[in-house]
């Protein structure tokens, strides 16, 4: 058996076949795209996608290095792509292949050159210190189409990604100071838009072309083009490298389907990174020692192990806060947690029972706290305080 | 005094794990073998004509190649893929298909503790999947020992960093047995042998029989979970 697999004629007669009748083999329109689905891993700035049968894993790291002579106050933004043999048996292990440097470059000058990442805000000390963020592309599985896949897997890495916050201090200034994501919340990249993949694929002469070809349809095509477009209608980059022929009006159509195209995907991966970044803001605990500034009390005692005395300490400190804040939140939530703060509370103090419902909610549920949002909860406490009660029940 | 660890776990649980059959589509064989954060996920691709320079082409041979998860390829992957070559070496049936060459392809998905053992699960799983002959499973577990001689089994990764020595341990799978008595038991331990160790740090001979009496304790429980894992089939398969 070969390595490469190659359609057969039969195989290649079909395909070209149906689509001269708008029929793909898997059953879409020309100008669908595969079903998108995004996970996230258990580290910051880890994302799998999965386009249909394609799969892509992408990781996002970082590290303070010295940057480049010419560009003292900017950050760098690496790409590496590896075409793992695990995803198709022609992928050789080693160097990588034209189409790997290919899907690199492309999305390389997507992300870099349209300046979606702010590489001026990675920079720490001028012409000393400066992050350099590093993505890895790890192509699992080839069903086709991998340019828009890891396209979408270094966006959702990237929003996902967390670096550590550092200060600069010391004697004369120059010395940083890296902080334990521990002790200080490591902080998101600044992205300014998502410059999303759409690739197309030209049969018969040029005058078929379908969108997201699997990789039947791509051993079968006669030319390929990708657009990068961001949600603005901005072409950030455009890939057509040899194969067919096409009109230019053809392309011009393209780029308006990909423009439609690139809006419906960076709505979906705004989607899922806010639901992903929302889960695990809600799944963190900090746990602060009980001498803390005013402002963070109310922080503490939604998160510490419900004791009465506790409690009790915290609320003759923040009584007045937690009067300010958790005004309108107790109306909606006393009714359906009556049951369970009443065996665990003791005072009757108004105050104290608000904030005790909190807490008492807290210990009810090890992984939900309110803790960092509590504050934020207070400027739109009904709709936060809402979604929490078919969790709690 | 130390008995509860830093995950809230005893010394002898291991995190719960789980085996995801078949998750790539070009692939023939392929598992995902997740334990706690540890995430590995194997594709094993069928025999393929031909063996490379160097390998014996009266047998089957099986090459290896990990992809970490961030960096350049270094000592440390080349020494988990000889190491996981000469372990699925010894439980692949390398005479059926003489003069082919079997990939197995490692990606790690994350990576909190234990990870050789998670991938070399993984392995396995895949290449029954793949439906390679093997002789028997491999079921592989990590031990550490910490100070006092106590054993803890599953180590994460802040337990690797802080443990003054540790083992990963590689058993054949457990035979089912009949009946569960005490002395049955006893002899069919004696039988099985030990695959693959690999140790980190210094460590007495007693601490490092401890190790193996435990990890051969829990390797029963994942041999279990792989059974009934690896046995669940659509009728029609072959």
């Amino acid at each position: 058996m070969d390595q490469r697999w190659r359609p057969t004629v039969n195989e290649r007669d079909f395909i070209e076949r149906a689509l001269q009748s708008d029929l793909r083999v898997d059953g879409r329109r020309p100008f669908d795209f595969r079903r998108l689905k995004i996970l996230f891993g258990r580290e910051d700035g880890s994302a799998e996608v999965q386009l249909g049968d394609t799969r892509v894993m992408g990781y996002v790291t970082s590290q303070l290095v010295q940057p480049y002579k010419d560009r003292p106050n900017e950050g760098t933004l690496a790409i590496f792509t590896e075409f793992s043999p695990m995803a198709d048996p022609a992928f050789e292990p080693g160097r990588p292949g034209e189409s790997a440097i290919e899907l690199g470059r492309v999305i390389d000058r997507g992300l870099r050159e349209s300046r979606a990442i702010d590489t001026e805000s990675l920079c720490v000390v001028a012409g000393k210190h400066v992050w350099s963020v590093r993505v890895d592309l790890h192509i699992l599985d080839n069903g086709g189409n991998l340019i828009d896949a890891a396209n979408i897997a270094a966006l959702a890495a990237l929003s996902t990604f967390r670096r550590p916050e550092c200060t600069v201090g010391g004697e004369d200034g120059q010395q940083v100071t890296v902080h334990d994501p521990e002790v200080r919340d490591p902080l998101p990249l600044t992205i300014h838009h998502l410059p999303i993949a759409v690739t197309f694929a030209y049969f018969g002469e040029g005058n078929i072309m379908v969108i997201d070809p699997t990789y039947k349809e791509e051993a079968v095509m006669g030319g390929r083009m990708t657009a990068t477009i961001n949600s603005n209608g901005d072409v950030c980059a455009i890939q057509k490298a040899g194969g067919e022929g096409v009109m230019s009006s053809v392309i011009m159509q393209c780029l308006r389907i990909a423009s439609v195209k690139a809006a419906d995907i960076t709505s979906k991966i705004k989607n899922e990174v806010n639901s992903y970044t929302s889960a695990k803001a809600l799944q963190k605990v900090k746990r602060l020692p009980a001498s803390v500034p005013k402002k963070d009390s109310i922080h503490a005692a939604a998160m510490k192990e419900c004791t009465d005395g506790a409690l009790e300490m915290q609320s003759a400190k923040a009584s007045s806060d937690v009067q300010k804040i958790i005004k309108e939140p107790p109306s909606v939530v006393k009714d359906n947690k009556q049951e369970d703060v009443e065996p665990m509370l003791t005072e009757c103090n108004p105050e104290v029972k608000s904030e005790s419902m909190l807490s008492a909610g807290e210990s009810n549920e090890t992984q939900e706290t309110i803790s960092p949002k509590s504050l934020r909860d207070a400027v739109k406490p009904k709709h936060k305080r809402k979604k929490k009660q078919p969790i709690k029940s | 005094m130390e008995e509860i660890r830093a995950d809230g776990r005893n010394p002898n649980q291991l995190r719960p794990f789980s085996c995801t059959r078949n998750p790539l589509d070009r692939a023939h064989g392929s598992a995902r073998w997740a334990q706690g954060d540890t995430i590995v996920l194997a594709a094993v691709y069928g025999p393929k004509p031909g063996t490379r320079k160097g390998e014996n082409p009266e047998k089957a041979s099986i090459e290896v190649v990990w992809k970490p998860m961030t960096g350049q390829i270094g000592k440390q992957e080349k020494e988990y893929e000889m190491t996981l070559k000469r372990t699925l070496q010894s439980i692949c049936l390398l005479t059926v298909h003489p003069n082919t060459t079997t990939s197995v392809i490692l990606q790690v998905v994350g990576n909190d503790g234990s990870l050789l053992p998670c991938a070399i699960n993984a392995c396995c799983a895949a290449l029954v999947f793949a439906g390679i002959p093997l002789k028997h499973l491999a079921v592989a577990i990590g031990c550490g020992v910490l100070e006092d001689g106590e054993v803890i089994l599953d180590t994460s990764k802040a337990e690797e960093q802080q443990l003054k020595s540790f083992a990963h341990l590689v058993f054949p799978n457990s035979r089912k047995s009949a009946s569960s008595k005490a002395a049955n038991q006893k002899e069919e331990d004696s039988e099985q042998g030990l695959i693959t160790s690999i140790t980190h740090g210094v460590m007495s001979e007693d601490d490092y029989f401890n190790c193996i009496e435990r990890g051969l304790a829990a390797s029963s429980r994942i041999s279990d979970f792989m059974r009934t894992t690896l046995q669940k089939q659509a009728p029609g398969d072959a």
